[in-house]
C-alpha cells in the first residue's frame, strides 16, 4: 500500500493551549481511516491541518512524500466534507457540486457530465435546478460529498459528517459512505466521536486524546486489545481494575489471583485489567471467583446491564439472565476474557461504574457532539 | 394588526408624511409664497429646470453621494472583513472605538475638525485652496465609513465560517473564495451599507457647511445660502420631484425582489423534469449582479472624477450672496449664461463661470481669510471692502480691463470704504426700512423706529436675526453712532433691544417674506428692495407698505477681487460685463435694489418696469446719498470692538 | 510559507486603508479641535477659550448668568425633552412594525424611510409653513371653530423640529432589535405567569435594551448640536450650542469655535461612555 499523507511530531496551539502534541500519523492509499476522540482531543484540528486550513507550529507534513505544511487548501488535492455541509446556500444544487470545476475553468459539457455523474452516485439525479436550503438533512449531506469528490481528490476529509443526522438516517448514510468509498477507490479520513461508528466504518482507527494519539489499529485489535486505560473506556464498555502481574498468565486482582493469557510483564508489576462486560458470567455466589450484590437492573432489550458492587468497586455486566436487586451473586472470569495493560496517565480514572447513569452518559455525549 | 394599532401608526403616519404633503402643495403654488397658496401653475417646475445653477448644484450632490458611497463602501466593506479576522482583542477594541467617534460625535464636531486640519494644512502647504470637491469628499466618505462597517460586520459573523474554507477546499484562491462565497454571502449587508452612506452623504448639510471650499456647492449649502433672499417655491418642485423619484425606485426594487422569487417557485415545480440542462447556472448570474455593481460603482467614480475635474477651459469663480444675480429664472435675463456668451464672442475663446453663494459677510470672510477657498470675483458688503483691504486681503483693480468702470453714477465714486475706488466697482446699493401691514398698523403709528418698540404690536414685530443690522435699529432709534468704539454706547444699544425683546415675534432674514407675505407679522425692518418681492407675493387681505425712518443704514454691496484670485483679468472682465447695459438692467430688475449704474438709474424701460412709487422708494435724490451714506454707513470696527458685539449679542439671544 | 503569509497580509491589508483613513480623518482632525481650543489667534498655549466658556457671564434685569453654561443647559435640555419624545413615539410603533406580516413591515418601513431622503432644510421649511400663526395647522383649527395656537417660535416648535427630523433614527434600531427577537420567549414569559405588562417590563423591554440604547444616541446627538432647526423655527430666540459654535466660525473665533466643540464633545463622550456602562451592567444582570 503507497503512503499517501503523512504527519511528522505535528505539534498545534491556540491561544497557548496545546491542540496536538506530538502527533505522527501515516495514511495508506485506499484506506477509510477515522480519528475516533472526544470532543476536544485534537481530531478536528488534525483534519483541518491536513486540509490546510491550519498550519503546524512544529512537525512537518507529507502528501505522497511531499512537504505540504505551507501550501494554501486550494493547491491540495484533498477535499473536505464539512460537520454542517457548508453548502453556499447562493447557488443551487448543480452549482454547488460544479463550483471545484467552475474554479477550475473547465468546459461546460464536462461540468455537466461530472455533475451527473456525482448526482447518480450520490442518488440525487433529478436536483439539479434545486435551492439546497430546500433540501433535507441526509440530501444537504450528500450534495456536499459529491462537491467533495467531483474533482476527484486523493483524499476526503469528513469532519463528523453524520453528526447532524437522526440515529436511522446515520445508520443507512454510513452504509451509503462506505459504499462509495469502497465505489471510488478515494481514501476516506473521518472524524467522529462515536466509538461504535468508527468501528463498523473504518479499515483504521486512529483513537485520540488531549492532543496525543492513544492507539492504532483496526476496530478488532482497538476493541480487543486497548492499549491503555482511555482506550478501554472509550471503546465500547469496561470494567478497569488496578492489578498486579505476579508472574506470566496469573494477575491479582480484587483480592484475588486470575489466570490470565497475558506475559511479558516484570513480576509483581502494577498492570490494569480490562474485563469486558460482556465477558463475565454470573454464577451462584458460592461458586463464583468474586461474590458481591446487584445494585441495578436495566432492561436494554437484547440483554440486561446490572451493576454488581463487589467490594466498594462496581461492575458493569451484560447478561441475559434475569437477577433481581440485592440478590448476592457470583461471578466468572474465563482466562481470555481478561485483558493486561500497562499501567498510564489514565489508570484509575475510568472503569468503575459506582457513578454511572444513563443520564450522565447521554449528557457527555451530546456536549462532544455539539462542539467537536 | 390590533384597532388601536393601526390608529396610531395611522397618526405616526400622519406626522411623518405632513410636511411632505404640504412640500408637494406649496410645489404647484403659483405665487412665490411658501405660506400661501394662490392658485395651481407648474410655473416653479418650468423654472427649476431652467435654473442651471441649481441643477448643478443637484450634480453636485448626487456625485458627491454617489462617489463618497462607493467608496465608503468598498473600503468600509474591506474593514469589515479586516476587523473580523483579527485576533489581537486590542486592535479589536481600537477598531470598535475609532468606528464609533464619527457616530457618537455630533456633526458639527466632525465638520469643525475636519475643517480645522483641512485649513492648517492647506496653509502648511501653502495651498491656494485647501477646501475643494475632495475634502468634502473625503469627510463625506469618512461619516459614511462606520455605516457601511455596521451593516457589513454582523453579516460576517453571521455567516457560517467554513464556508469560505469550503472554497478554498475546492480549489479557490483566498481571493477568489472572497469573491464567490463571502462577497455573495455578505451582500445584503454590503448593498444596505452603500444605501445608507448614500442617504446620509445626500442629505448631509453641516458636515458639508465647514468643509465646502471651492466652486463646489451641494444643494443644501445651496438651500442655507438662500437666507439674505427667498427660499422659493422652486426648491419645493425639486424635492416634489426627488420624492416621486424615489417613489418610483422604491416601487420597481420591490418588483425587481419579486420577480426572481416568483421565478424559483415555478422552477421549483418543475423539479425532476428530464434533462439537467442548466443553460444560465444562477452562479454565473449572481456573479453577473457583483460584476455588474462594482462596474457601475467604478463607471461612476470616474464619470464623476471626469466631471469634477475636466480642465479643458478656464473658469471664472465668483462667490457671491444668494438669490444676488439675475439667473434665467422666472424669465429673467441669464447673466451667467450671458457672460460667457459674450465672453466667447468678445475674446474668442471658452469661459466657464462657476458662481457658488454664500449666506453672510462673515461666513464668505470666514472662508476667504482662513486660506481655504479660491475666488475670482467676491461681492462684500461696504464695511467688509474695508476690513479685507485694510487686512491685504484685496488686489488692486485694472481699470484698464474695466472700462465700463465710467458708467458708475458720480454719487457713488469714493465712498469711505474704498476712497480712491482703487480696490472695489459698486454692484448694488440700499437702505434699511420698514414694511408694515397697513391692515394692522396704525397709520398714526408709523413714520419712524419707534413703531419697533410700540407695545402695540407685541409678538408681531419682526427684527433683524444679524448682529449689525439688529443693533444698528436701536442705536438709530436712539440717536447713536452705529460706528463708536465705545462699549456704554453698545450697551445701551443692547439695553433697547433687551427692551424690544418681548415684542419681537421673530429674529428673521429670510423669513421675513413668509412672515410679511401671510400677514403672521405686523412690521418688520429689512432692506428696501426687498418690499417689492413681499408686496407682489403679498396674500389677500394683507397690504404691505414702506417707509425709511431718518437716519437709517444705506449700504454698498462691491464687486471685488481677493488675493485668492487665479485669473485676475478674467475676473475683471466679469466685471466689466456686468457693468454692460443689458445685465445691469436685468440684476437691478431681479434684486430690486438700488443700482449705481447709470445706463440703469437714467434708462426709461427699467423706470417703467419699476414703477414709479418704487423709483421713489429706492432713488430718493441721488445728489444727497453721497452725504447720508458717508454718514448712516456701517464702518469696520476693530476686532475687539466686533468680539464685544458678539457677545453683547449672544447676551441678548440666551434670554 | 511565502503564500500564507501573503493570505495573511492581504487580511491585513483589507483593514490598512481604513486604518490609515480613521487615523488621518477622524483621529488627527479631533487632535486639531483640542489643539485649536489650547491656542490663541498665534497658536500659543493658553487656557482661556476653554475659562472663557465656563466664566462668561451676562446680566439682564439684574441677573447675572453664565452665558455659555446656560446655552448649553438650554441644548441639553432640548435635545433630551425631543429623545425622550421620539423614545415615548417611537418605542410602540417599532413594536407595533416589529409583530406586523412580512409585507406591513417592508411597506412601513419604507414609509418611514422616504421623509429621510428628501432635504432635511426643506423638511424643516415645511414646517414652519405648518406652524406659523396664519399657517396650515391654525387654519385647519379656526376652519373646525378652536382657538388657534401659537407655536412658531416657542420651544414647543424647536422640539417638534428636532422629533420629526430625528424621528427615524428612534424606530429604526428598536425595530431591527424586536424583529429578531424570538416569538417563543415570549410566549414562555406568559406561560410562566406575566400578563401583558409583565411580558413588556420584563422580558421585551429589556431585551430591546440595546436598541433604545443606540436609537437614544442617534437622537441626541444630532440634537444637542442642531443649529438650523432652532434659527428656523426657533424664531431665531433659541440660541443653541451649536448656534453657538457656528457663530463663533462665522465671526471668526475658529479657536474658541473649537473650545466651544472641544467641550461639547468631552461631555458627550462621558456621558455615552455612562450609558454604555449602565446598559453593559443591565445586560449582565
Amino acid at each position: 500500500m503507497r503512503k499517501i499523507i503523512e504527519l511528522k511530531n505535528v505539534s498545534k496551539s491556540f491561544d497557548g493551549q496545546k491542540v496536538l502534541d506530538n502527533v505522527s500519523l501515516d495514511i495508506y492509499d485506499n484506506e477509510f481511516l477515522t480519528l475516533l476522540g472526544p470532543s476536544g482531543c485534537g481530531k478536528t484540528t488534525t483534519l483541518r491541518i491536513i486540509a490546510g486550513f491550519e498550519t503546524p507550529d512544529a512537525g512537518s507534513l507529507f502528501f505522497l512524500g511531499e512537504d505540504i505544511a505551507s501550501l494554501p487548501p486550494h493547491r491540495r488535492s484533498v477535499n473536505t466534507v464539512f460537520q454542517r455541509y457548508a453548502l453556499f446556500p447562493h447557488l443551487n444544487v448543480f452549482e454547488n457540486i460544479a463550483f471545484p470545476l467552475r474554479v477550475k475553468k473547465l468546459p461546460q459539457d464536462e461540468i455537466r457530465e461530472k455533475v451527473s455523474e456525482m448526482l447518480r452516485l450520490v442518488a440525487l439525479t433529478g436536483f439539479e435546478r434545486r435551492s439546497v436550503s430546500s433540501l433535507s438533512g441526509g440530501q444537504q449531506q450528500r450534495v456536499a460529498i459529491a462537491r467533495a469528490l467531483v474533482s476527484r481528490p486523493k483524499v476526503l476529509l469528513l469532519d463528523e459528517p453524520l453528526a447532524a443526522l437522526d440515529l436511522k438516517l446515520r445508520k443507512d448514510m454510513q452504509q451509503e459512505l462506505k459504499a462509495i468509498q469502497k465505489a471510488t477507490g478515494v481514501t476516506f479520513v473521518f472524524v467522529t466521536h462515536d466509538q461504535e461508528e468508527a468501528l463498523s466504518m473504518s479499515d483504521t482507527v486512529v483513537v485520540m486524546s488531549e492532543g496525543k494519539i492513544q492507539q492504532i489499529g483496526t476496530p478488532i485489535d482497538i476493541y480487543n486489545e486497548p492499549r491503555n486505560a482511555f482506550v478501554a473506556d472509550f471503546i465500547g464498555e469496561s470494567n478497569i481494575l488496578s492489578g498486579v502481574m505476579l508472574r506470566d498468565r496469573l494477575v491479582r486482582f480484587s483480592g484475588r489471583d486470575f489466570d490470565c493469557v497475558d506475559f511479558g510483564f516484570d513480576p509483581n508489576e502494577p498492570v490494569d485489567v480490562v474485563v469486558r462486560p460482556e465477558d463475565v458470567d454470573i454464577v451462584p455466589a458460592e461458586s463464583g471467583q468474586l461474590r458481591g450484590t446487584v445494585t441495578s437492573v436495566t432492561f436494554l432489550g437484547v440483554y440486561y446491564e446490572i451493576i454488581v458492587d463487589i467490594d466498594g468497586f462496581k461492575w458493569m455486566i451484560q447478561t441475559t439472565d434475569f437477577v433481581d436487586v440485592d440478590e448476592h451473586i457470583g461471578l466468572k472470569i474465563d482466562p481470555d476474557a481478561i485483558h493486561i495493560m500497562d499501567k498510564s496517565e489514565y489508570s484509575g480514572m475510568f472503569g468503575d461504574y459506582s457513578s454511572f447513569s444513563e443520564e450522565y452518559d447521554e449528557l457527555s455525549q451530546a456536549e462532544s457532539g455539539a462542539e467537536a | 394588526m390590533k384597532p388601536a394599532a393601526k390608529v396610531y401608526t395611522a397618526l405616526i403616519m400622519l406626522f411623518l408624511f405632513a410636511p411632505i404633503a404640504i412640500l408637494l402643495v406649496f410645489s404647484f403654488n403659483s405665487a412665490k409664497s411658501l405660506s400661501v397658496m394662490q392658485g395651481f401653475s407648474l410655473y416653479w417646475y418650468r423654472e427649476l429646470f431652467r435654473d442651471a445653477e441649481t441643477l448643478s448644484t443637484v450634480r453636485n450632490t448626487l456625485i458627491l453621494a454617489l462617489a463618497a458611497s462607493a467608496v465608503s463602501t468598498v473600503m468600509g466593506t474591506a474593514a469589515a472583513v479586516g476587523i473580523f479576522r483579527l485576533r489581537s482583542r486590542a486592535l479589536r477594541a481600537a477598531c470598535d472605538t475609532v468606528t464609533n467617534i464619527p457616530m457618537i460625535n455630533p456633526d458639527i464636531i466632525t465638520g469643525i475638525s475636519l475643517m480645522l486640519m483641512f485649513v492648517f494644512v492647506g496653509r502648511l502647504f501653502g495651498a491656494a485652496t485647501s477646501l475643494n470637491f475632495w475634502t468634502m469628499l473625503i469627510a463625506h466618505i469618512t461619516f459614511c465609513l462606520p455605516y457601511v462597517i455596521l451593516q457589513v460586520l454582523p453579516k460576517l459573523q453571521q455567516m457560517d465560517s467554513s464556508l469560505p474554507e469550503a472554497a478554498m477546499d475546492l480549489g479557490c484562491t483566498p481571493f477568489r473564495a472572497f469573491l464567490k462565497v463571502e462577497i455573495p454571502e455578505i451582500m445584503p449587508g454590503i448593498v444596505t451599507g452603500a444605501i445608507m452612506a448614500f442617504t446620509l452623504s445626500l442629505d448631509d448639510f453641516v458636515i458639508s457647511y465647514f468643509t465646502a471650499g471651492n466652486g463646489f456647492q451641494t444643494l443644501p449649502i445651496r438651500i442655507y445660502n438662500m437666507t439674505k433672499k427667498t427660499v422659493t417655491p422652486k426648491m419645493y418642485a425639486l424635492s416634489t420631484i426627488i420624492f416621486f423619484t424615489i417613489l418610483a425606485l422604491l416601487i420597481m426594487t420591490n418588483l425587481i425582489d419579486t420577480g426572481p422569487g416568483v421565478e424559483r417557485r415555478s422552477r421549483r415545480t418543475d423539479d425532476g423534469a428530464a434533462a439537467p440542462a442548466p443553460e444560465a447556472p444562477s452562479g454565473q448570474r449572481s456573479r453577473g449582479h457583483i460584476a455588474a455593481l462594482i462596474g457601475a460603482v467604478l463607471a461612476v467614480f470616474i464619470i464623476g472624477i471626469i466631471i469634477v475635474g475636466r480642465p479643458k477651459k478656464p473658469v471664472l469663480n465668483v462667490y457671491n450672496w444668494g438669490e444676488y444675480i439675475s439667473d434665467g429664472s422666472e424669465d429673467s435675463f441669464d447673466a451667467i449664461q450671458g457672460f460667457e456668451d459674450w465672453y466667447l464672442e468678445n475674446y474668442g475663446h471658452e469661459v466657464e463661470l462657476n458662481y457658488t453663494t454664500f449666506a453672510s459677510n462673515e461666513d464668505m470672510y470666514a472662508k476667504i481669510s482662513s486660506g481655504a477657498v479660491s475666488y475670482d470675483v467676491i461681492v462684500p458688503s461696504d464695511y467688509m471692502v474695508a476690513r479685507m483691504r485694510s487686512e491685504g486681503l484685496l488686489l488692486p483693480l485694472d481699470y484698464e480691463n474695466i472700462p465700463n468702470a465710467a458708467n458708475i453714477g458720480e454719487s457713488f465714486r469714493g465712498l469711505y470704504y474704498d476712497p480712491d475706488d482703487a480696490y472695489s466697482v459698486p454692484y448694488t446699493f440700499n437702505f434699511t426700512g420698514i414694511i408694515y401691514d397697513a391692515n394692522q398698523v396704525d397709520e398714526a403709528d408709523t413714520g419712524d423706529w419707534e413703531l419697533l418698540w410700540n407695545p402695540k404690536y407685541r409678538g408681531r414685530l419682526l427684527q433683524f436675526n444679524n448682529s449689525r443690522d439688529a443693533f444698528g435699529t436701536a442705536q438709530f432709534r436712539l440717536g447713536l453712532d452705529v460706528n463708536s468704539e465705545d462699549p456704554a454706547s453698545w450697551r445701551a444699544a443692547l439695553d433697547a433691544l433687551k427692551q424690544q425683546q418681548p415684542l419681537i415675534k421673530s429674529y428673521v432674514m429670510d423669513e421675513v417674506y413668509n412672515m410679511m407675505e401671510s400677514g403672521e407679522a405686523a412690521a418688520c425692518v429689512y432692506y428696501a428692495g426687498d418690499y417689492f418681492i413681499m408686496a407682489d407675493a403679498q396674500a389677500p387681505g394683507v397690504d404691505l407698505r414702506f417707509y425709511a425712518p431718518e437716519p437709517t443704514n444705506y449700504f454698498v454691496d462691491a464687486f471685488c477681487i481677493p488675493t485668492c484670485c487665479q485669473n485676475k483679468e478674467l475676473a475683471e472682465a466679469f466685471i466689466n460685463y456686468m457693468l454692460e447695459y443689458e445685465p445691469a438692467v436685468a440684476n437691478a430688475e431681479y434684486i430690486c435694489y438700488g443700482c449705481p449704474n447709470r445706463l440703469v438709474y437714467e434708462d426709461e424701460t427699467y423706470a417703467d418696469d419699476m414703477g414709479e412709487d418704487a423709483m421713489a422708494i429706492l432713488y430718493p435724490g441721488l445728489d444727497a446719498f453721497h452725504e447720508r451714506y458717508e454718514q448712516t454707513a456701517f464702518r469696520n470696527l476693530p476686532p475687539d470692538v466686533l468680539n464685544m458685539i458678539n457677545s453683547l449679542w449672544e447676551e441678548l439671544k440666551i434670554n | 510559507m511565502k503564500e500564507r503569509d501573503g493570505l495573511r497580509l492581504a487580511r491585513r491589508l483589507a483593514l490598512a486603508p481604513y486604518g490609515l483613513w480613521s487615523l488621518l480623518f477622524i483621529v488627527v482632525p479631533l487632535g486639531f479641535v483640542a489643539y485649536y481650543a489650547f491656542t490663541d489667534n498665534d497658536f500659543a498655549f493658553t487656557t482661556a477659550n476653554i475659562a472663557r466658556f465656563f466664566t462668561a457671564t451676562s446680566e439682564s434685569d439684574g441677573v447675572v448668568t453664565h452665558t455659555y453654561l446656560l446655552i448649553f443647559w438650554r441644548s441639553l435640555k432640548l435635545a433630551v425633552i425631543s429623545t425622550l419624545l421620539c423614545l415615548l413615539m417611537g418605542y410602540p410603533i417599532a413594536f407595533i412594525l416589529s409583530r406586523a406580516s412580512a409585507r406591513t413591515q417592508k411597506i412601513l418601513i419604507t414609509l418611514i424611510m422616504i421623509p429621510m431622503w428628501m432635504n432635511f432644510l426643506i423638511r424643516t421649511y415645511a414646517w414652519m409653513t405648518i406652524l406659523q400663526d396664519t399657517g396650515i395647522l391654525n387654519s385647519l383649527l379656526r376652519a373646525l371653530h378652536l382657538r388657534p395656537v401659537h407655536i412658531i417660535g416657542t420651544e414647543t416648535a424647536v422640539i417638534i423640529g428636532m422629533v420629526y427630523d430625528y424621528f427615524p433614527y428612534m424606530i429604526l434600531p428598536i425595530y431591527s432589535v424586536m424583529a429578531k427577537m424570538d416569538l417563543k420567549l415570549e410566549e414562555a414569559a406568559r406561560d410562566l405567569g406575566c400578563d401583558s405588562f409583565g411580558v413588556l417590563r420584563r422580558v421585551i423591554f429589556p431585551l430591546s435594551l440595546p436598541g433604545v440604547i443606540s436609537g437614544i444616541t442617534m437622537v441626541l446627538i444630532p440634537s444637542i448640536s442642531t443649529f438650523y432647526i432652532s434659527q428656523k423655527l426657533g424664531n431665531g430666540k433659541f440660541y443653541l450650542i451649536g448656534d453657538a459654535i457656528e457663530g463663533q466660525y462665522v465671526a471668526n473665533n475658529l479657536h474658541f469655535a473649537a473650545a466651544i466643540a472641544f467641550i461639547l464633545m468631552v461631555i458627550l463622550l462621558i456621558g455615552m461612555a455612562l450609558m454604555q456602562r449602565y446598559a453593559n451592567s443591565r445586560a449582565a444582570a
